[in-house]
């Protein structure tokens, strides 16, 4: 048992019964359950195929992984990108929920919008926690988990306005969110989120999300994570969409220095699609894993998935993914591209794009590449007389741009391009 | 030739073809024109055998032998020839090579020797020759990245090729500009001969201007609902398919 | 009826007989005592003649190997393999020595006839030199006095041992060290035979070179090494056929192959592997676990993989290319047809650690009945690896609904200069291409064969002429007993 696998044991040992809906014997039977599969498995490492290129057991050795202070007071928080989009909005600092920062009011009859303490309670909570998880690392967060949030949406209902999460980071330590979200047949809803961190902190964040959507259900999620260099960001995303509905799930990593981030999609009704898109920039000795699971485990469904990659200084960049297409899962479309370029010497990337299909009647494809800026093409702006640095970013820019088209909210889509704009401003044009 | 007698065909349960009489002698062009959604193209694929197309009712007699009972490439080999409307891309094999093999698999199933390479390839150059289809063409991989004259000429050189008795030509119109459509039409009508027989699906009057039939029919919602001369398909030019498709 | 039910109707009824390598040659045999033990590994070099320093080389691999683990990473299964219950040694009794090719048993010969090569030297019309190994030692090379004339060494590998082991001594184990994995480390300990092959500088081989390996008894594992180098500026196209009759038990094909190219060198190594797929219930059959790899040591060396692979029951294979040399080049074209309850998981390693080196990696995969069919591969860069190039295209083709295709590329990029670039694509034979293949008279089993010749034709290409034509009727012959 490494070290840092003992300090969460004996967190968890010692804060049991503070944490949230303790009182449910259910609830309590499934984090014991949780923490003993956990203790048997430790940290991933690299041995397991899943983690080969972040080794989460080594790469977390010498964190500070003590519980996170509850934050509680004055805190100063950062704009988000978002912040121009009108919406609801939920503050949670150093992974607990602010009500006094958030603003709720006027959510749409038919929606809940509740702390996970008061989530766990509610009967559509339950079996979202109960599935299998295709990640042993959830493990961790079912048993830990201290705070979330809990989105219902009635069959029918359409949240109009966008939900604007922010989770920040104001102090050292570590901390875990659950976030539980069911939508109901026909519901709708979008949600922003944006993860930041004040720069001194070496948070751990540990992020674990169950989506489940009903018939015909619409959920589009867009995360920017911007933590501090020290912090470390770890999610688990977990979806199952129910036929014909649809989930749109995109991701931008700027910040962290070390970051892990898992999408596990399975279609469980037929006429589904799933869109996980994400793009990637990074600088420093950050470390990005982006690890995609797309389960076509019925037929007649479609998945996308694009990720795009801009790696500087000595940043390394991992995409794996996986598109599985099970036994009778006929006519399944299963689509996966990932590109990476690569700004400096000292950059790298890894890619394992993986196909695994027991079926004939289906369109799988997926394509990896992984380069530098073409240099025809900043010969060719260049004699143009446009500058060199000007140059790199126009084609950066425009070689993200592919991804941010996947974003179907224009504003969203403006948004991460004011991102985008911002990483290369920081970077000091220093490629 | 071609004996058709009360034929119904249906598609995934759903009746489109309700009824079809049609004889065809040998010598004889017929064209059969007709509205989208007719039923043409369900004809030209029930004569050659495609799954999916359940015969219903009736009977198909073809030199004497129930079509209906034989496989796809028996009818080939004995001579049923179907000019594709949207011919189908086979990659990494070379015009040639399907040329060739199908070639000696129709002369193997009737029992005839395989055409030796050299005899062979003098026969694709002399059927070529009046399709301006090159020696390149032919080698690229059958109807990869050829624009839509070339697959329509790719089909004619095919049918120049397998010297059939019963050619069913499906809309070798469609997606054809003036000039292609006459090269197809003039190889096509190289091949009109008193023991070949022919059935030209079109929707437009054009092509038949070129490829002049003995007798034309309409087909309407399953049935043919006219026959006449050559001159019916000018008639129809003018007043369109309106009274047939209400 | 669909047409693909209709394919599978028609050639089913082919089916069992399609394996024409099946039968067995009754021949007295001489073999090690059973199971593996320091002993059987003495035993084997003693029959040998060989040095110490080859004995105490198999020694340390096999104690290596009592530490090592059975690889469980590849997508196969097949139940544990008992390694006391085989035999490391089989040879054909015969005299000793042998002064000609009239010395070799008729039956043997009479065997080779059958298996379609031509060991006779007045035979030889395709000039190729045949080195043959059955079961476990080499029966005889041909064209040796021809080939030596321009100084070309190709003899059986424990030949090399006692008549080149300057050569040896530098070159084995150099690619693929003795610990290197199990199924090697197991080879290093009790290979019996194998090719061994030198190209001195600037030599052109005059000849195609071609090793066939054949196993004959039962219980037997074969266990052969080649080792082939090819010295400055120098060619060689080598040929690696295999074979095996049809029995219900399974039996272990352990073998590794080493290359090394030196400056401006090229080797291109060719294989159609047919071991005995097993029957159409999955049993029997050849466990086929092999390490191939070439190190192209010089600069401007090239090595090229070209396999197709239509035996064995479980195939474990990843022939690979270290681009050491700067400029060098590794290619590595691949055809997998599984059928039945094969199981295939194969593919390459590039290794990129010269500058303005290059890849190119075309596999195609065909599943068919209830098998599996995996490409794994990995490009990797390394920090000082300037201007590195690949390119990879994985295509999958799957014949009917139960078998399965897999692909996982490793792709790892430490240097901004590289491009690399992957693709892959999963797709069937479709309804309309058969119907339409049909529609001008090809029986559907022959429309099957034209449309999967079509699709491994990027790779059929790359294959010497003689084996070419062979291996296209391989493709066709292993997909007739087996759509469905």
């Amino acid at each position: 048992m490494t070290d840092a696998a003992t300090k969460f044991i004996e967190t968890y040992e010692r804060e049991r019964n503070s944490l949230p809906a303790a009182d449910l014997p259910w609830l309590d039977a499934r984090r014991d359950e949780a923490m003993k599969s956990f203790a048997e498995a430790g940290l991933p490492h690299r041995r397991l195929e899943d983690w080969r290129y972040t080794d989460l057991r080594q790469l977390l050795s010498k964190a500070s992984l003590a519980p996170a202070p509850a934050h509680e007071g004055v805190v100063l928080l950062p704009t988000t990108a978002f912040d121009a989009i009108d919406g609801h909005r939920l503050v949670f600092v150093n992974g607990r929920f602010r009500a006094d920062l958030s603003n709720l009011g006027g959510l749409p009859s038919g929606v809940t919008l509740v702390p996970l303490a008061e989530a766990l309670r509610a009967p559509w909570a339950r079996p979202l926690l109960e599935a299998p998880q295709a990640s042993g690392i959830v493990a961790l967060n079912t048993a830990m988990m201290g705070d979330g949030l809990g989105l219902h949406v009635a069959a029918g209902v359409r949240l109009g306005k966008p939900l604007h999460i922010l989770h920040f980071a104001a102090d050292a330590g570590a901390f875990h969110v659950r976030n539980l979200i069911r939508l109901e047949e026909g519901a709708e809803a979008t949600i922003f989120e944006t993860h930041a961190g004040a720069a001194a902190a070496s948070s751990f964040a540990d992020h674990a999300a169950d989506v489940s959507l009903a018939e015909g259900a619409r959920l589009a999620i867009v995360k920017v994570q911007d933590e501090a260099p020290s912090a470390i960001h770890l999610a688990t995303l977990t979806a199952r969409l129910d036929a014909r509905s649809h989930f749109a799930h995109f991701t931008m990593t700027l910040g962290a220095g070390l970051s892990r981030n898992q999408s596990f999609v399975t279609f469980a009704g037929e006429g589904a699609e799933a869109h996980v898109n994400g793009a990637v920039a990074l600088r420093g000795k950050q470390h990005g894993d982006h690890f995609v699971v797309i389960d076509h485990a019925v037929p007649h469904c479609a998945s996308a998935t694009l990720f795009k990659t801009v790696l500087d200084d000595s940043s390394t960049g991992v995409f794996q993914g996986r598109v599985l297409v099970r036994p009778d899962a006929q006519k399944t479309d299963g689509r996966q591209m990932t590109n990476a370029l690569l700004l400096s010497r000292d950059a790298a990337m890894n890619a394992k794009p993986e196909l695994e299909i027991y079926a004939d009647d289906v369109q799988c494809a997926h394509g990896s590449t992984i380069g530098e800026l073409s240099r025809e093409a900043l010969f060719y702006l260049r004699s143009r007389g446009i500058d060199e640095e000007t140059a790199r970013q126009l084609l950066i820019s425009a070689f993200l741009d592919a991804a941010f088209e996947t974003v179907a909210n224009e504003e969203a889509r403006e948004a991460l391009r004011g991102l985008a704009a911002n990483w290369f401003r920081l970077g000091g044009g220093a490629a | 030739m071609l004996e058709i007698k009360n034929l119904h065909v249906a598609v995934d349960g759903k009746e489109i073809l309700k009824g079809i009489d049609l004889h065809v002698g040998a010598g004889e062009v017929h064209a059969i024109m007709g509205p989208n959604g007719s039923g043409k193209s369900t004809l030209s694929y029930v004569l050659a055998g495609r799954d999916g197309y359940q015969v219903t009712e009736g009977s198909v007699t073809y030199k004497g032998r129930d079509l209906l009972a034989m496989s796809v490439d028996e009818r080939a080999s004995a001579g049923v020839f179907l000019a594709f409307q949207y011919p189908i891309e086979i990659p990494g094999v070379t015009t040639m090579t399907f040329l060739k093999t199908a070639l000696n698999a129709q002369r193997k199933a009737r029992g005839e020797a395989e055409l030796d390479a050299p005899r062979f390839l003098k026969l694709v150059r002399e059927k070529s020759k009046p399709l301006n289809i090159s020696d390149e063409m032919l080698k690229r991989a059958l109807n990869v990245g050829f624009s839509g004259g070339e697959k329509k000429r790719a089909e004619i050189l095919q049918m120049a090729l397998l010297e059939p008795f019963l050619a069913v030509l499906d809309e070798t119109d469609s997606g054809l500009d003036i000039d292609a459509l006459k090269v197809v039409a003039e190889g096509v009508n190289a091949l009109r001969s008193p023991e070949r027989a022919m059935i030209v699906i079109t929707h437009y009057q054009r092509l038949l201007d070129y490829i002049v039939p003995d007798v034309v029919h309409v087909l309407s919602k399953g049935r043919i609902v006219r026959t006449g001369g050559k001159e019916l398909a000018g008639e129809l030019e003018k007043t369109g398919y309106a009274e047939f498709a209400a | 009826m669909t047409a693909v039910r209709e394919t599978v109707d028609t050639v089913d009824q082919l089916a069992g007989e399609k394996y024409k390598y099946g039968f067995t040659t009754d021949i007295e045999s001489e073999r090690a005592p059973i199971g593996l033990s320091e002993d059987t590994i003495r035993f084997i070099s003693a029959k040998k003649n060989e040095p110490q320093w080859m004995l105490d080389w198999r020694l340390q691999a096999y104690r290596r190997w009592l530490q090592m683990e059975e690889p469980k990473w590849a997508k196969v299964s097949y139940p544990p393999i008992d390694f006391q219950n085989a035999y490391y040694y089989s040879a054909p009794k015969q005299n000793a020595k042998l002064a000609s090719l009239d010395e070799v048993d008729p039956k043997l010969l009479e065997t080779y006839k059958k298996l379609g090569i031509p060991l006779v030297e007045q035979q030889l019309l395709a000039g190729v030199a045949v080195d043959a190994v059955f079961d476990s030692v080499s029966v005889v090379t041909t064209f040796k006095t021809k080939l030596a004339e321009v100084g070309v060494i190709f003899c059986p590998f424990s030949e090399a041992v006692r008549e080149h082991p300057e050569l040896v001594k530098k070159y084995l184990g150099s690619v693929v060290p003795e610990s290197d994995n199990y199924y090697a480390t197991l080879n290093s300990a009790v290979f019996s035979d194998g090719s061994f092959v030198y190209i001195p500088p600037g030599v052109r081989c005059p000849m195609e070179l071609s090793t066939y390996f054949r196993i004959n008894e039962k219980q037997t594992g074969q266990f052969e090494r080649t080792l082939i180098v090819a010295d400055k500026g120098s060619y060689v196209s080598y040929l690696e056929g295999c074979t095996a009759p049809q029995r219900d038990e399974n039996q272990l094909h352990a073998a590794v192959v080493e290359l090394v190219a030196l400056d401006d060198a090229e080797i291109k190594y060719s294989t159609v592997q047919n071991w005995f797929p097993g029957d159409e219930d999955g049993k029997g059959g050849i466990y086929n676990f092999v390490t191939k790899r070439g190190d192209c040591r010089g600069p401007r060396s090239k090595i090229s993989w070209t396999q197709v692979e239509t035996g064995s029951a479980v195939t474990w294979k990843y022939p690979s290319c270290i681009l050491r040399g700067d400029g060098s080049r590794g290619e590595f074209y691949s055809i997998a047809i599984s059928n039945h309850f094969q199981q295939v998981d194969s593919g390459t390693k590039m290794i990129h650690l010269g500058r303005d080196t290059s890849s190119r990696i075309v596999s195609k995969g065909i599943a068919a009945g209830r098998s599996s069919n995996t490409y794994r591969g990995l490009v990797s860069v390394h920090k000082k690896a300037e201007n590195v190039r690949n390119f990879t295209q994985c295509d999958s083709l799957l014949i009917g609904p139960r078998c399965s295709a897999h692909t996982v590329p490793y792709i790892e990029a430490k240097n901004p200069t590289a491009i690399l670039e992957h693709e892959a694509t999963t797709s069937k034979i479709s309804e309309e291409q058969l119907f339409y293949c049909m529609q001008r008279g090809l029986p559907a089993e022959e429309a099957v064969a034209l449309i999967v010749n079509g699709f491994c034709r990027d790779v059929l290409q790359q294959l010497p002429m003689e084996f070419a034509v062979e291996a296209q009727k391989l493709v066709s012959i292993s997909l007739e007993g087996s759509v469905g």
